[in-house]
């Protein structure tokens, strides 16, 4: 099989294998020179620009975390992400749950707003949006993002988890049942579980979107520093700095550790959730 | 009303065991579509209220957060059509879409079926096609601004080569900054759908490519004649996406990279909605524009799949 492969691959190929690793150089030279730039000053950034850092210092990173109050920022961010998250599941898995096993009309219908609803691209209503967070009194609060990133990604994660629970066989509902379960309790301990791997694709997806958001927290949340989130802080080294491009890159390097740890760590699950995530119609 | 029909529609399906004791016991529906309610009413308020909201907002004169608002009817939309910046922004948008969705579909599909044949060092390619999906816009955008600036990174490496006459402020000039954040949407979009492609062409049965290849068919003609049209549904689909992305999404790119600049030379129409509602304050524009956009999405995915639909 291998032997056949390499044979099929022929010698035809080599245009192929040099243009796809010309565009794998260019997806990891940036972020080689961000992360080696992060240890750099901008004189040995100009002269050198992809030698290896002479030192390991972490000077920029303490003047990007002070410069854009990038501490707070992270907390910030992760309040936002976690609270959402925990929102999102606590929205998604009961309706999930209700569609997966209602055949009535209602629950069709439900359930093609929610996989149209996938179509429709966040940005489309920033403004009205922003609207709403002043008329609730939320404006330039973190509690209106909280609130309205589960709702972003309610599509996504109802339609993942409806086709999860879809193949939880209903014997194990009637068995739980029969024990005189209460659909509370059937959501619980026999759908919850088994779902676990349609959960944690949500989770992973759902992670990736809030941490990464940046266009509504920038509207919404402002630029206020005990509020803002770090995606939001990120940009503005640039206009603190000036041209300091070993604080700017080990800021921007700094905001990556969180998702690079997770993907590091979750690698084949987060490849499977993001392939799964993207086209689901 | 659920209730019945859920019933109905349960015994009609499960038909083995009618007179099961748990089908007795069963009076109400055992569904709770109620549960879903939280979500739909969540959706409901936070996305489909704005949205509907953009069009109501389109049509009223509104210069401003805290001025008077009144009635406008379709007067936005003359002063929006008078507009030559906003004809720019048609325009640029135009050209956005037309370069960077082809040319992003077309690579990441070759680059799919490279990396499905499972080349050597295709896991290391698989890994780094993750990253543009996993970083965030600003820090794309970082990338970028890093890389284009007057002594950025292309600047630095074409003096190292002794091309410095090439150098130029890539970003701050009228004749390529549009091209940049084209190049943006290419370089972050190709990776990531490729490893969509890879995906879906990993579960073509292998005999087919097989078959084509005992027949004398070479890579180029089983990649287009025998694999594309198996999987046509799924790369109409994955444009529909993409096109979506890029035609909503380029307002953070330009918001980040040129702020639309220099003159209007890289406004696109996302930005323009942007712009017109959070820095220049004419909110009655800002959505004109918005439905104008919104409009062309949905045409825009209609052509797509119209395009994609089999044909034979």
């Amino acid at each position: 099989m291998k032997s056949a492969n390499h044979s099929r691959l022929g010698r035809s190929w080599l245009p192929a294998h040099i243009l796809v690793w010309l565009y794998a150089v260019l997806l990891v030279v940036p972020l080689y020179y961000f992360v080696a730039s992060a240890f750099k000053t901008n004189e040995e950034i100009f002269a050198s620009p992809f030698a290896l850092p002479s030192s390991f210092g972490l000077g920029n990173f303490g003047t990007a975390f002070h410069s854009a109050d990038l501490g707070l920022a992270v907390v910030n961010s992760a309040l936002v992400t976690v609270f959402s998250l925990v929102l999102t599941l606590a929205l998604s898995i009961p309706a999930a749950f209700a569609l997966a096993r209602s055949t009535g009309r209602l629950a069709s219908l439900v359930e093609s707003v929610f996989s149209l609803g996938f179509l429709i691209p966040t940005f489309a209503a920033l403004f009205p949006t922003f609207l709403l967070a002043a008329a609730t009194g939320l404006f330039h609060t973190r509690t209106f993002m909280i609130l309205f990133l589960p709702a972003t990604a309610m599509p996504l994660s109802v339609v993942i988890l409806v086709q999860f629970m879809r193949t939880v066989p209903r014997e194990m509902e009637e068995a739980a049942r029969m024990d005189g379960a209460s659909t509370f309790a059937v959501l619980r301990h026999v759908y919850t579980p088994m779902c676990l791997p349609g959960i944690a694709t949500v989770l992973l997806l759902n992670f990736l979107t809030f941490w990464n958001e940046y266009l509504y927290s920038l509207v919404i949340i402002g630029p206020d520093p005990a509020q803002r989130t770090v995606q939001v802080a990120l940009p503005t080294l640039k206009s603190i700095t000036g041209t300091d491009y070993g604080v700017l890159t080990a800021g921007t390097v700094l905001t990556l550790v969180p998702v690079w740890i997770v993907y590091t760590v979750l690698q084949k699950r987060m490849q499977q959730a993001l392939v799964s995530g993207a086209v689901k119609m | 009303m659920t209730t019945m029909t859920s019933t109905a529609g349960e015994t009609a399906v499960r038909r083995p065991t009618p007179s099961s004791p748990a089908a007795a016991r069963r009076p109400r529906r055992q569904g709770g579509t109620i549960l879903a309610l939280p979500a739909l009413v969540w959706y409901l308020v936070f996305m489909v209220g704005p949205l509907v909201a953009i069009f109501v907002v389109a049509a009223l004169r509104w210069p401003g957060m805290l001025q008077p608002v009144s009635f406008a009817g379709f007067d936005n939309v003359r002063t929006v059509l008078d507009d030559p910046v906003f004809w720019d922004a048609v325009s640029n948008t135009a050209i956005q879409l037309v370069v960077a969705v082809p040319v992003m579909v077309v690579c990441a599909y070759m680059l799919g079926y490279y990396v499905a044949q499972k080349p050597p060092g295709h896991k290391v390619i698989r890994y780094l096609l993750f990253i543009p999906g996993l970083i965030s816009t600003p820090a794309k955008a970082m990338v970028f601004y890093a890389a284009l600036s007057p002594d950025g990174l292309v600047n630095g490496g074409l003096k190292a080569v002794g091309l410095g006459s090439l150098a130029d402020a890539w970003l701050a000039s009228p004749s390529t900054a549009l091209a940049c954040l084209i190049a943006l949407d290419i370089w972050a979009g190709i990776g990531f759908t490729a490893v969509l492609f890879a995906a879906r062409l990993g579960s073509v049965p292998e005999e087919i490519g097989e078959a084509a290849q005992l027949d004398g068919a070479g890579h180029w003609r089983t990649m287009w004649r025998i694999h594309f049209p198996v999987i046509r549904d799924y790369v109409g689909v994955v444009t529909m996406l993409q096109f979506l992305w890029t035609l909503f999404g380029s307002a953070q790119h330009v918001l980040l990279l040129t702020q639309g600049g220099p003159g209007s030379s890289s406004t696109t129409l996302s930005f323009l909605v942007y712009q017109k509602a959070f820095i220049a304050a004419d909110l009655g524009y800002s959505q004109t524009v918005g439905v104008f956009l919104f409009l062309t999405g949905l045409v825009g995915l209609l052509a797509i799949r119209r395009a994609f639909r089999r044909n034979h």
